[in-house]
């Protein structure tokens, strides 16, 4: 699948309709039950934290997605026009002493559950891929 | 989504329906809110009918349960399809929760 680019404003009704469309445009690849949650999952993390996180929910910024299929992965780019994050110091949400802590389960659902997840240096844009089969 | 209260014997079971995440939350908090605010000791929530739950759902149950411990009250969960307890083995929240497989397991002995 060749590469698609969408722009959107930071809405949070995007979140949903950016999981919706990419899943339907991978359809056909015969994609499994348990991989299309996961995915529609990360999709949707990563969305809200550019938005909410990233753009700090102001309207006039903008979140850029770009994703594609090669040779049976899918590659997911999610840019925010916010000074970025440093994931390295998102406290671990599995340890004991932060498990009541609701901060930084998202960065690591999406960890887990792609195959490969990167960072650009100034944190503002996240590249994810996962095989689909 | 939806939540149903059923009050049983000494303890209430919350169904929910549905999806568990970002839009749904607050309205998820204010159903357990009354509960909470009525100090109920024992709260099952049967998970059978959700089919997806995001960070913020799983912030929703922890904090539901933060407020329960808070007048030391208990709660379990029940009937989760697989692939959300996945996502409560993956963030170790197994750890946090009272996790059984079916609500009659999670009534008895609680």
């Amino acid at each position: 699948m060749e590469k698609k680019d969408i722009k959107f404003q930071s809405d949070s009704r995007h979140i949903r309709e950016s999981s919706s469309k990419i899943l339907k445009d991978v359809e056909s690849y015969g994609i499994g039950e348990k991989a299309a949650f996961e995915i529609k999952l990360c999709i949707e993390e990563a969305v809200r934290n550019a938005i909410v996180h990233g753009n700090k929910s102001n309207p006039k910024r903008q979140v850029r997605l770009s994703y594609w299929v090669k040779e049976g992965v899918l590659n997911i780019e999610i840019e925010d026009e916010g000074t970025g994050f440093n994931h390295e110091l998102v406290k671990d949400p599995t340890k004991e002493e932060n498990l009541l802590r609701n901060s930084g389960r998202g960065v690591h659902l999406i960890k887990k559950l792609m195959d490969s997840v990167e960072y650009n240096a100034k944190g503002n844009k996240i590249s994810m891929a996962k095989k689909l089969k | 989504m939806a939540v149903r209260i059923d009050p049983k014997k000494g303890l209430t079971v919350c169904h929910i329906d549905g999806e568990i995440d970002i839009n749904s939350s607050p309205a998820i908090k204010k159903s357990f809110d009354k509960l909470i605010s009525q100090k109920t000791p024992k709260i099952v929530i049967n998970l059978s009918k959700v089919t997806y739950v995001d960070s913020s759902g799983l912030a929703t149950l922890v904090e539901i349960l933060k407020n329960m411990r808070s007048y030391g009250g208990r709660m379990r969960i029940a009937c989760m399809s697989p692939k959300i307890k996945s996502l409560f083995e993956i963030t170790k929240l197994e750890k946090l929760f009272e996790i059984l497989s079916d609500e009659e397991t999670a009534i008895s002995g609680f």
